[in-house]
């Protein structure tokens, strides 16, 4: 049995590899042969990033049955709407399992568009893939800084700035606080590992070194001991950066740890808060700070697709669910994938690329002004910091406290 | 720091033990490792979430819920599975598959069941205050986990060594071929001690929202991995070893996040690899067991 399963898997594996020998996804697939445009991505049913994938994931599917309704995506390099079709598998947030399955959606399913999973640990093992099958990856909430090189004109951040920049906001207004006491664990991964050198070299460029900068395991689920070891260093401000089961668990060891600092930071209450109120109650994100993303965060100038209310509106009668930034994110991803197919002269990868440059910043959506740089990276999109307000019946509001970029 | 690290490792170390306490007395009877352990520990830890949250019930009476509950559900998957999987060939290494498949099966069923987010229970279940001990404070929390856990960590080594049936269980795991010589009641013993196993580890899952955070359907897993790695640093089938395997990897665990906290997750697969190169029996182990 043990040894079936092994020939089963080599087959699976050769036939992959083989199937790679053929043409390259740089090449244009002739027009004539194209009934529909297939998106191939994943996302994770279970796992550390369900949470997160998964709205993401329907957010790209609510936008494909939109575009759908309306006979198609518009295709320049085709002059004509195609139908667009979603092939995706679930990678249960293991980034081994990942790895095969980018690989089978190029080599075996030929999409024409390839489309990440959400967040850093699931999209860095994508980066490499799609350059080396030189094939554009649409990388949705991917934002670790790494992704994005000179040499690498595969890759475009779609939904989020690169992480790189995120604590722009973050160390600013711990600057003009004057908080000098300032307290960071940040979880071992490409996503907060930037973001910890991006606020330390900006602290430190004011002559603030933190009393306390430590990372951990991103599977790490009990912060009381860390959250001790931090007290002990007597900080104004304490900032937690990682996942939202790492946010979660740092939440709760707060709470029960009884300490109080003047400011508490942590990145996803600000992304999906009614997942926030319902894990650690909402005393527990009161008078805590993050970043406030859509629909928290709404933008008044949208010029292309739905607007956060009509989003809001229409994804909750098509899909039964609440709106959170990461369907939101999705849903901007298929809006950057309708806009290049729509101003690409061919389906070439390449083309596509140069497409996306060339309307990089005339584009806003529910998700703020689309612009990347030559490496792909989002630079438009901006993060404030905000501080959150809860009510007993678990309401959420948010108090800017850095301008947001609107 | 270090005062801190070390008294919460031994709280962790204890609760740990007891985590592993299932795993370790299933081992020592049938020799097969129960993959699913984790699984049945997660289920544990839902039953509470269930009960708090839906019916008022407090985490102390659901421990009393899990342990009968599971013992029952343990009884219920012995008959069908496991003499079948003793008179194979290979029972061990069947084990490993069958138990894998077991795990994936209950994975799947919680997805369904409960979905994807992290589930925890308030860590002031108990009440808001703490205990001060050596000029530090800890969560009370924490010690009603560690009381609970000693408390049946105990009462199973007095089951063990102080009645009949567990002089059987001692016996089977001694020598399983004499004990059936002996004319042992070995299919009964061995079917009494899964249940038990399995209602130890959703017990030790009402309390473990408590000390590790928070549960999801896929954290079975590495809670497994955990159990496993504890019942081999104390000893296979030493349900003693459990405790000492828990507090050697509560202890290293805490000091691990103090001192070097980005190391921390090698801390299971460190000890590991350090008991099987040095002493390949576990701390308590008075030989290697050729299975």
């Amino acid at each position: 049995m043990k040894s079936t399963a092994i020939l089963g898997m080599a087959a699976v594996l050769l036939s992959a590899s083989l199937a790679g020998c053929g043409s390259s996804p740089s090449t244009a697939p002739s027009a004539k042969s194209i009934k529909d445009i297939t998106i191939g991505t994943l996302y994770a049913k279970s796992g550390a990033f369900a949470t997160s994938s998964m709205p993401e994931y329907s957010g790209l599917t609510f936008w494909a049955s939109q575009i759908n309704k309306t006979g198609g995506v518009y295709v320049k390099a085709l002059h004509k709407k195609v139908p667009v079709k979603i092939v995706a598998y679930n990678d249960q947030s293991s980034a081994t399992t990942a790895t095969t399955l980018y690989s089978q959606l190029i080599t075996v399913n030929h999409v024409n568009i390839l489309v990440a999973d959400f967040g850093s640990v699931l999209t860095s093992v994508a980066v490499p893939i799609a350059q080396e099958k030189k094939m554009l990856l649409f990388d949705q909430t991917g934002t670790g800084a790494s992704f994005f090189t000179p040499s690498n004109p595969y890759i475009v951040l779609t939904s989020l700035p690169t992480s790189g920049l995120w604590p722009t906001s973050l160390a600013q207004y711990l600057i003009h606080k004057g908080y000098s006491r300032i307290a960071i664990v940040y979880a071992t991964n490409d996503f907060d590992q930037s973001q910890d050198q991006t606020l330390v070299s900006k602290l430190k460029a004011a002559h603030i070194t933190p009393v306390y900068n430590n990372g951990v395991p991103t599977s790490t689920s009990s912060y009381s001991v860390l959250l001790n070891n931090m007290s002990h260093t007597n900080p104004q401000a304490v900032i937690e950066l990682g996942y939202p089961n790492n946010d979660i668990a740092f939440l709760q060891a707060l709470k029960a740890s009884g300490d109080h600092f003047n400011m508490v930071f942590t990145i996803f209450p600000g992304q999906l808060p009614q997942l926030f109120v319902s894990s650690v109650g909402p005393s527990s994100i009161n008078n805590t700070y993050t970043y406030p993303a859509p629909p928290l965060l709404t933008f008044s100038h949208v010029n292309y697709g739905l607007n956060t209310a009509q989003f809001d509106l229409a994804f909750k009668k098509a899909t039964g669910q609440s709106t959170n930034f990461l369907s939101i994110a999705g849903y901007n991803t298929g809006l950057i994938i309708q806009k290049t197919l729509s101003t690409a002269n061919s389906l070439n990868q390449l083309s596509l690329r140069h497409a996306v440059s060339r309307f990089s910043g005339s584009l806003s959506t529910l998700d703020g002004t689309f612009k990347i740089d030559s490496k792909g990276a989002q630079i438009g999109e901006t993060l404030p910091v905000g501080k959150i307000t809860t009510n007993s019946k678990g309401r959420v509001s948010v108090q800017f406290v850095t301008s947001p970029n609107s | 720091m270090f005062t801190y690290s070390l008294v919460s490792g031994i709280l962790f170390g204890i609760f740990f033990g007891f985590m592993a306490l299932g795993l370790n007395l299933i081992f020592g009877v049938m020799e097969m490792v129960n993959l699913a352990h984790g699984d049945f520990v997660v289920l544990g830890g839902y039953v509470a979430i269930m009960a708090l949250t839906s019916l008022h019930i407090n985490p102390v009476v659901s421990l009393v819920i899990a342990l009968v509950l599971f013992f029952l559900v343990g009884l219920g998957l012995f008959f069908p599975l496991i003499p079948r999987l003793s008179n194979s060939r290979d029972p061990e290494m069947l084990s490993l598959i069958l138990f894998f498949g077991l795990s994936q099966v209950l994975e799947a069923l919680m997805v369904i069941k409960f979905g994807v987010n992290p589930e925890s229970l308030p860590l002031s279940v108990f009440g808001n205050s703490s205990w001060h001990f050596l000029g530090q404070s800890y969560q009370i929390a924490w010690i009603v986990t560690a009381l609970v856990s000693l408390v049946m960590i105990t009462l199973t080594y007095v089951f063990l060594y102080y009645t009949s049936l567990g002089r059987a269980v001692r016996a089977v795991m001694g020598n399983r071929e004499e004990a059936l010589a002996s004319g042992l009641p070995v299919k009964r013993t061995s079917a009494i001690i899964f249940a038990i196993g399995i209602g130890l580890a959703a017990m030790s899952g009402v309390l473990s929202p408590l000390m590790i955070g928070s549960l999801d359907p896929t954290s079975g897993l590495g809670l497994t991995t955990i159990a496993f790695a504890i019942v081999v640093i104390g000893s296979l089938g030493n349900p003693l070893g459990s405790v000492v395997g828990g507090l050697v990897y509560g202890v290293s665990l805490m000091l691990m996040q103090t001192y070097l906290s980005s190391w921390s997750v090698l801390v299971p697969y460190l000890l590991l690899l350090i008991i099987v190169l040095v002493k390949p029996s576990g701390l308590l182990g008075k030989g290697v067991r050729h299975a």
